[in-house]
């Protein structure tokens, strides 16, 4: 994991519009011009790990990507194509523009970044695969990472051309308007890709040290009947969080086996599962608190009432605090920063293993979606 | 694979070997200057990084005159010198509560007495199952009197599916020849279980270390010429700018072999020259390397000035400043025969490595911090772009850096630009710290987390140890048996001794120029 406290010496510019038959011409000339820039007897190596393809379809969206871009060459060398549909370009249907992103080394400089902007009009949108397929560099790994508010394959041809060209989809579920039928069209086209692409959702690294502090807290070393007996779990989350909060339960139905029984909303802001194992009812309450960030910020373990049940809350300070009921165990509280967008892409562009965990998380979620009465 | 059991069905999927279990880590020198410079910073990384069990805490033990405030103040200022990470304010009071100390004498069974009461104390307040790591951060003199006393404690728990576990890390020097580290063995296996020994070499935590495994087994095109066809030999440096230092009263005892090569550089050989094995797991590496440790070819009182130079720094510069020679430095003897530096010669007599020479240098104040491994690949024959007999093209190097900057880098030969047909040599260059932009985990942080895995891969095994040293005592024994009063020197502040450069250039080969 990158450290906090490491600071970024990546160095760009604005960058420059071109034509789209020029850009790798364009490309080579801001390497040339660097070169001759420096002209100090120094070298310029280029490092590049990846091809990174990302997909946007407002320009607030393609101003955020493009603060983040730094972030993510910094730790993760690529080339990065930003494409946004639904755009506004100065001239025609598609507008392209090039950037370089360089850091300083002890014995020269470094370009980590080559940045391919293309701004396509709405009716124009269907042409950005066809872009994208012309500026990938060969014999390396591409990852496309949506970046879109809309649910991937609700994007219909755009991304399915895309996710063609790529070994690898990131893609964010936060702010999807509706989980349920989000989460079952990405559950479907999962499972239908799942031989040949990695799937993954930024919100499976985002809560990842919940996961990791359930699994190792409530561990039947430790707490030796809370997993196996647990009846009742409540999740308090921010605004836009449901479905993150979704695939932390889907995650802890799939891994202890429970059954979807039934869902629905029991008011604006509260919805509530039955799950089924071992002839046991479990039920999940999950709570939309009126304002804070897209998080997770309580979770609530019961299996034995007063005697069994351990708390997990979010506190000030990036830290979560576990709460352990009749227990001589005092409060104990853990360093759970919560990392950015650019650290989590970054992160997962490096790992391309197929996570099974994250997938069967996935299933159970369909699943969940499967019983919930809209 | 490692002995890991579990029934948590949330870990179901996940890979086991990279899972650390619930334990306390009790820090034998707990107040010492390993302990502040490199665990507490490791273990403290390891928690703002999440990688930490969260059931975990630390006992400090040591003589030192310290409680749990002082020692977490102790704690804290190691950390604010040596650690990756900056001390975080608003973190560190809640790391800081997993800090224990406890105070005495290591040979005083009253203290194991309480150090198992306040063991139990903090497994129920942390939710700790009773497992224990050990760690021996202490004079090698001291490991017999902690292991005895630990066993006699009932402090060490037996290795079966039902108990927690006890683990025992052991830093070098295991011993300082072949009889004194069987000793030490067999001292550790009278309590503990080899499978919960971890002889511990901070060298084989380094990511590059760990990536030669993954270069040479995960690419194609290495495997097929590693071998004495193609590679004509092989460098190996450790070279250390600073003198004796403080560690005076140990190294004069001690000397580069023993320091350095017994250990370090043997571990970094055997990665180099291993067989592919079979499987990552922990005895099927160690046996592979293992395997390397027994082709070595013994230097004999016959061939040994052929295969050994040994020298001592003299006074010299360094940064252009006036430094002693060795025996000048305090805590030195001014007869002292020990060596500050050594290079060898010697073979891997197997079918893969027959006749490729592996030249080894070490020591201290050389001209810079420098450790790399080189593999020399063999001259293309004297024809078309190599015709010219007085200027004959470079070869190929493959260099693994080691320290200061990971990395690794190629050599390969290239046109010039022109109408001439002109090749020169061009460096490819791969830095870990460049391309991926983010900074490594330290070495101990990677093998504490290997401990409480239970994974002993990157950890040396009692055979290990024991013939390394018998590989290591048959040079001491030609030594002692020549009764040296003089050794060569070399000045300060640069490569070594002529004799050193005369071992190589013998064979018509160079030291690279680091």
């Amino acid at each position: 994991m990158t450290s906090k406290n490491f600071v970024s010496k990546v160095i760009t510019h604005p960058p420059k519009l071109v034509k789209i038959a020029n850009i790798e011409a364009e490309l080579d000339l801001l390497w040339a011009q660097f070169n001759q820039k420096i002209n100090d007897g120094q070298t310029v190596m280029r490092a590049c790990m990846s091809n990174l393809i990302i997909y946007c379809d407002n320009a607030e969206e393609l101003q955020v990507i493009s603060k983040e871009i730094t972030a993510i060459v910094d730790v993760h060398p690529a080339r990065v194509l930003l494409l946004m549909g639904k755009g506004k370009p100065k001239t025609g249907n598609l507008d392209a523009s090039v950037a370089i992103y360089y850091t300083p080394q002890p014995d020269g400089w470094q370009v980590c970044g080559e940045r391919i902007d293309v701004i396509a009009t709405e009716d124009s949108t269907e042409r950005l695969p066809s872009v994208a397929r012309s500026q990938l560099i060969g014999d390396l790994p591409t990852t496309l990472w949506w970046a879109s508010r809309q649910p991937p394959p609700e994007a219909k041809e755009v991304f399915f051309q895309l996710a063609k060209l790529a070994n690898q989809i990131i893609y964010d579920n936060m702010g999807w308007t509706n989980p349920a039928k989000a989460v079952a069209a990405m559950t479907r086209w999962v499972s239908a890709e799942q031989d040949v692409q990695i799937v993954y959702g930024l919100a499976w690294r985002r809560f990842s040290i919940w996961r990791k502090l359930i699994r190792e807290v409530l561990d039947p070393q430790v707490a030796p009947d809370a997993l196996a007996n647990v009846r009742l779990i409540e999740l308090d989350h921010g605004p836009h969080a449901l479905p993150m909060t979704w695939l932390l339960v889907g995650w802890l139905s799939s891994q202890l086996k429970w059954r979807a029984v039934e869902g629905k909303y029991i008011s604006d802001s509260e919805s509530v599962w039955r799950f089924r194992h071992n002839h046991r009812d479990i039920k999940v309450i999950a709570r939309r608190l009126p304002k804070g960030n897209p998080l997770i910020y309580r979770l609530l373990f019961d299996w034995d009432g007063e005697k069994g049940r351990t708390c997990f809350e979010r506190l000030a300070n990036e830290r979560i605090g576990i709460i352990e009921a009749l227990s001589t165990v005092p409060p104990r509280v853990f360093n759970a920063q919560t990392p950015n967008r650019a650290t989590l892409v970054s992160a997962q562009l490096a790992h391309r293993d197929r996570d099974k965990v994250f997938e069967n998380a996935m299933k159970a979620c369909n699943a969940m979606a499967d019983v919930f009465q809209k | 694979m490692p002995n890991i059991k579990s029934d948590n069905p949330l870990i179901a999927g996940k890979n086991m070997t990279h899972v650390p279990q619930p334990c306390t880590l009790v820090i034998f020198g707990g107040g010492g200057d390993l302990s502040r410079r490199k665990l507490l910073p490791a273990v403290y990384n390891q928690a703002l990084d999440g990688e930490l069990p969260a059931n975990f805490a630390v006992l400090g033990f040591a003589l030192e005159d310290m409680d749990d405030v002082s020692y977490r103040d102790f704690a804290k200022k190691g950390v604010e010198k040596f650690s990756r990470q900056a001390v975080d304010d608003h973190h560190w009071p809640d790391f800081e509560r997993c800090l224990h100390y406890l105070q005495g004498s290591f040979d005083n069974p009253e203290v194991y007495q309480q150090m198992k009461k306040r063991l139990e104390e903090i497994e129920a307040t942390f939710g700790i199952p009773g497992n224990r790591v050990f760690y021996l951060a202490i004079p090698p003199a001291l490991i017999e009197t902690c292991v005895r006393q630990l066993k006699a404690a009932g402090l060490v728990m037996p290795v079966d599916d039902v108990s927690p576990f006890s683990r025992i890390i052991v830093e070098k020097p295991i011993g300082r020849d072949l009889e004194s580290a069987r000793q030490v063995n067999a001292t550790l296996c009278s309590s503990f279980d080899e499978k919960q020994i971890y002889r511990i070499d901070h060298y084989l935590g380094k990511e590059t270390v760990q990536n030669i495994l993954a270069m040479r087994f995960s690419n194609v095109i290495f495997e097929p010429l590693w071998n004495s066809r193609y590679i004509d030999h092989v460098q190996i440096t450790v070279a250390e700018e600073e003198g004796v230092g403080t560690r005076a009263g140990y190294y004069d005892r001690a000397g580069a072999l023993r320091d350095m090569v017994q250990n370090h550089i043997l571990q970094l050989l055997t990665l180099i020259a291993m067989e592919p094995p079979w499987s990552m797991s922990a005895d099927v590496m160690r046996d592979h390397r293992q395997s390397v440790l027994n082709c070595l070819r013994p230097i004999t009182s016959e061939n040994f000035d052929q295969h050994v130079v040994r020298a001592q720094y003299g006074s010299g510069f360094y940064h252009g400043e006036d430094v002693p020679g060795y025996r000048r430095e305090d805590g030195v003897s001014q007869d002292s025969t020990t060596e500050t530096f050594i290079a060898l010669k010697l073979f891997v007599d197997n079918w893969r490595w027959a006749g490729v020479p592996f030249y080894i240098r070490t020591g201290k104040r050389m001209p810079k911090r420098a450790s790399e491994i080189a593999i020399q690949f063999k001259s293309v024959p004297p024809i078309l772009f190599n015709a010219n007999h007085d200027q004959p093209l470079e070869p190929n190097v493959l260099a693994l850096s080691i320290q200061p900057n990971e990395g690794l880098s190629l050599r390969i030969a290239t046109k010039l630009p022109g109408a001439k047909l002109k090749v020169f040599p061009v460096k490819m260059d791969f830095r870990y710290g460049a391309t991926f932009g983010e900074q490594s985990p330290e070495a101990y942080e990677r093998l504490l987390l290997d401990v409480m895995a239970g994974d002993a891969s990157l950890f040396m095994r009692r055979d290990m140890v024991e013939s390394s040293w018998s590989w290591i005592d048959t040079i001491l024994n030609t030594w002692s048996s020549s009764r040296t009063r003089w050794l060569p020197e070399y000045s300060a502040g640069t490569w070594g001794p002529l004799e050193a450069d005369r071992l190589i250039e013998n064979d018509n080969r160079k030291w690279r120029l680091l």
